[in-house]
């Protein structure tokens, strides 16, 4: 009797744990960032701020770089989400549908990436994109972002492309479609859930990523928030809190904005049956 | 309207051979069923004549034009996936205008078009449904009707009952056979079942390990199986098949094997002594009477008749079909007749080939089996 209830309490009391340890530090940063300065180191802390201010907002949208920032990471994760998905999709019909020597063999060595730290690619990789005169450009950054990103978004597609039956494309042809009407019009559409969940996957990837854009970005006109906060908040003698914060917030808002947004696509389409099982 | 031919096909898969020079002329408007066990070649040839699979040898021909470089749409065919393939993110009505949108059929006309094959097809209710959101049967009658929509010179159909419950099935397999005689197309039809070949085709090609055993009209496959897999594959229950020898005795000739001896009919020019197989239809058994004694063995009954097996010998079983529910007791030993003129003699091996001419009359009266009951030249056993 007493295991039947103890079960869920255990359970809910547990998940609760999580979830406060998760959003707890997400909180502080909501609430930092409209404390006025005063306030910030106040012991002991206050739960609430006791008066809001919006200036560190403000401060950053008008003295500092920020929106140049934030256009450039904007900017970046989308071209990077744009070419990954376009390349790993194409890249998984080829390797699912088409037979041809050697494809079970690329489809591994291109996780090969993944089997050194990027510290150690990091320098020949910028070697290479200053060899073709793409030093601090944001496309440096794309090219980057996309060798990280690709394999796995390969791979994603890949078992999303396997799970579209052949038949279904074949039955576009039988009806007059080419090989590409039948993928735009019947293949894509079954890949769509895999297809925002390798977007979201780049996405994220790229609007975080911090090492490269430090190594290989040295100039404030193609700089990414990641390293461009840090560079302007982050000295040897002073962390901004206030300003780090409110930019932490305004950094998280698009990620937010795509992820409610993406959402309830992920979601559907999943388990449609597609032909008898 | 179109005819199809194929011409010495093979195909490969790699090392693989499915199919062994395929020689298939079918005539235009004709309804031919492709019949074998699984794995035969079937849907290898339905899907090399539909352009997704390509032969590795000889040509392909749809209506006098060789198709092997055409792709699917260009070849002006309709086809049921055994796996209905329909759309999974379209509606029942997008899914059968897909075909129409693809040939430049205009918006306008497309609604007609499938409203009219949704109401042949009873669909007309479930037009805003999605594929997921019906039934088995749902679900292959729009698989259908995203074929039937279209007027092409050929529809190919890919066992396109062989998940429907019986009743279903019935029902479908006249709609069928209803449509094809309104419409006179083509068509080219695979199934295992060999109930549907022999009601539905005008004519059955059975293929066996990717070589094609024979094309004929489903009478003749029952009444002269052009060889003994062919023999032993239609008809159920199956034909008793007994191997044994050919032998001439004084200008006779003679079926010698597990202890029997029996005549054999009108043999083909050419035969000749050797190793043979003697089959007998099951309706060509008598029961009750006859020159021959066997035992029952075991008896199933169906309700308006009754299969019973019977123990010539040790070796030797016979299968009969008796109508209604006799009185058979498991044990007894009753007189049996094998019918002469239905008999049918094969070569030796499991392709061998028909060795005699048939009666015809085979198969044609289930319920009046009586005939002459086959003499028996001598029971002694053949060493
Ligand atoms: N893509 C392929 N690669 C290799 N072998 C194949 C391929 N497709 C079919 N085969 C082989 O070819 C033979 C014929 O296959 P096919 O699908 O035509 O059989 P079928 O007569 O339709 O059988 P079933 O009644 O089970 O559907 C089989 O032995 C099968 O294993
Ligand atoms: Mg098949």
């Amino acid at each position: 009797m007493m295991r039947k209830f103890l079960g869920p309490v255990v359970l809910n009391v547990f998940a609760w744990t999580t979830i406060l340890a998760v959003a707890f530090p997400l909180f502080w940063m909501l609430v930092t960032s409209v404390k006025p300065q005063s306030e910030l180191f106040r012991r002991p802390p206050t739960m609430l701020p006791e008066s809001w201010t919006f200036e560190h907002y403000w401060h950053l949208l008008s003295q500092t770089n920020f929106l140049v920032y934030f256009r450039n990471s904007v900017m970046l994760s989308t071209v990077t989400t744009l070419l990954v998905v376009t390349v790993a999709t194409l890249g998984a019909y080829s390797l699912v549908r088409f037979r041809y020597r050697g494809r079970e063999s690329l489809a591994f060595m291109v996780l090969f990436t993944y089997l050194l730290p990027s510290v150690v690619l990091i320098i020949p990789l910028y070697l290479m994109l200053v060899s073709m005169g793409l030093s601090n450009t944001l496309f440096s950054l794309v090219i980057a972002y996309t060798t990280f990103a690709l394999p796995y978004a390969l791979w994603l597609m890949r078992s999303f492309m396997a799970g579209v039956p052949d038949d279904l494309e074949y039955a576009a042809m039988v009806d007059g479609a080419s090989r590409m009407g039948a993928f735009v019009d019947v293949i894509l559409p079954q890949l769509l859930p895999g297809i925002i969940s390798t977007a979201l996957f780049t996405f994220i990837l790229s609007w975080n990523e911090y090492l490269y854009a430090l190594v290989l970005v040295n100039s404030d006109e193609a700089r990414p928030l990641t390293t461009g906060v840090m560079n302007m908040l982050i000295s040897s003698f002073n962390i901004e809190w206030s300003l780090l914060m409110a930019a932490s917030v305004m950094m998280s808002v698009p990620l937010i904005i795509v992820f409610a947004f993406l959402q309830s696509y992920l979601t559907r389409g999943f388990g449609a049956g597609a032909v008898k099982g | 309207m179109a005819n199809v031919d194929f011409r010495a096909v093979t195909k490969s898969f790699g090392a693989f051979t499915a199919l062994h020079g395929l020689d298939l002329s079918i005539k235009s408007g004709e309804f031919v069923a492709l019949l074998g066990p699984s794995g035969c070649g079937k849907t290898t040839t339905l899907r090399m004549l539909a352009g997704l699979e390509f032969p590795t040898t000889g040509d392909i021909i749809i209506g006098d034009r060789r198709v092997n470089d055409l792709a699917p749409g260009e070849r002006d065919i309709a086809m049921v996936f055994q796996s209905y393939a329909l759309y999974p993110h379209m509606t029942v009505a997008e899914n059968m205008a897909y075909p129409l949108k693809k040939r430049g059929v205009p918006k306008a006309d497309r609604g007609p078009m499938v409203a009219k094959t949704a109401e042949m097809l009873h669909l007309t209710a479930l037009l805003d449904r999605k594929p997921k959101q019906l039934s088995g049967g749902q679900q292959q009658r729009v698989a259908l009707g995203r074929a039937l929509i279209r007027d092409p010179k050929v529809f190919l159909l890919d066992e396109p009952l062989s998940n429907l419950d019986a009743k279903l099935r019935s029902q479908l397999r006249a709609e069928l056979i209803e449509l094809h005689r309104r419409l006179g197309r083509t068509m080219v039809y695979v199934t295992h079942d060999q109930l549907e070949a022999m009601t539905m085709a005008d004519r059955i090609a059975i293929m066996e390990g990717g070589n094609l055993q024979q094309f004929a009209p489903p009478a003749e496959v029952y009444a002269r199986p052009a060889n003994r897999f062919v023999a032993g594959f239609i008809g159920t229950p199956g034909m008793t098949l007994i191997d044994g020898a050919l032998v001439q005795d004084q200008g006779r000739w003679l079926f010698e094997g597990d202890g029997l001896r029996l005549d054999v009919p009108a043999l083909v020019a050419g035969a000749s002594a050797g190793p043979a197989a003697f089959g007998i239809r099951p309706e060509d058994v008598h029961i009750g009477r006859g020159d021959l004694q066997g035992e029952i063995v075991l008896t199933e009954a169906t309700g308006h008749e009754t299969i019973v097996t019977v123990a010539l010998s040790a070796a030797v079983r016979v299968v009969a079909r008796v109508p209604g529910t006799p009185s058979l007791r498991i044990g007894e030993r009753v007189p049996v007749g094998l019918d002469a003129a239905c008999a049918h003699i094969f070569a030796a091996g499991p392709h061998g080939v028909r060795l005699n001419h048939p009666s015809g009359a085979a198969g044609a009266d289930e319920t009046d089996n009586i005939a002459a009951p086959l003499r028996v030249a001598s029971k002694g056993v053949v060493s």
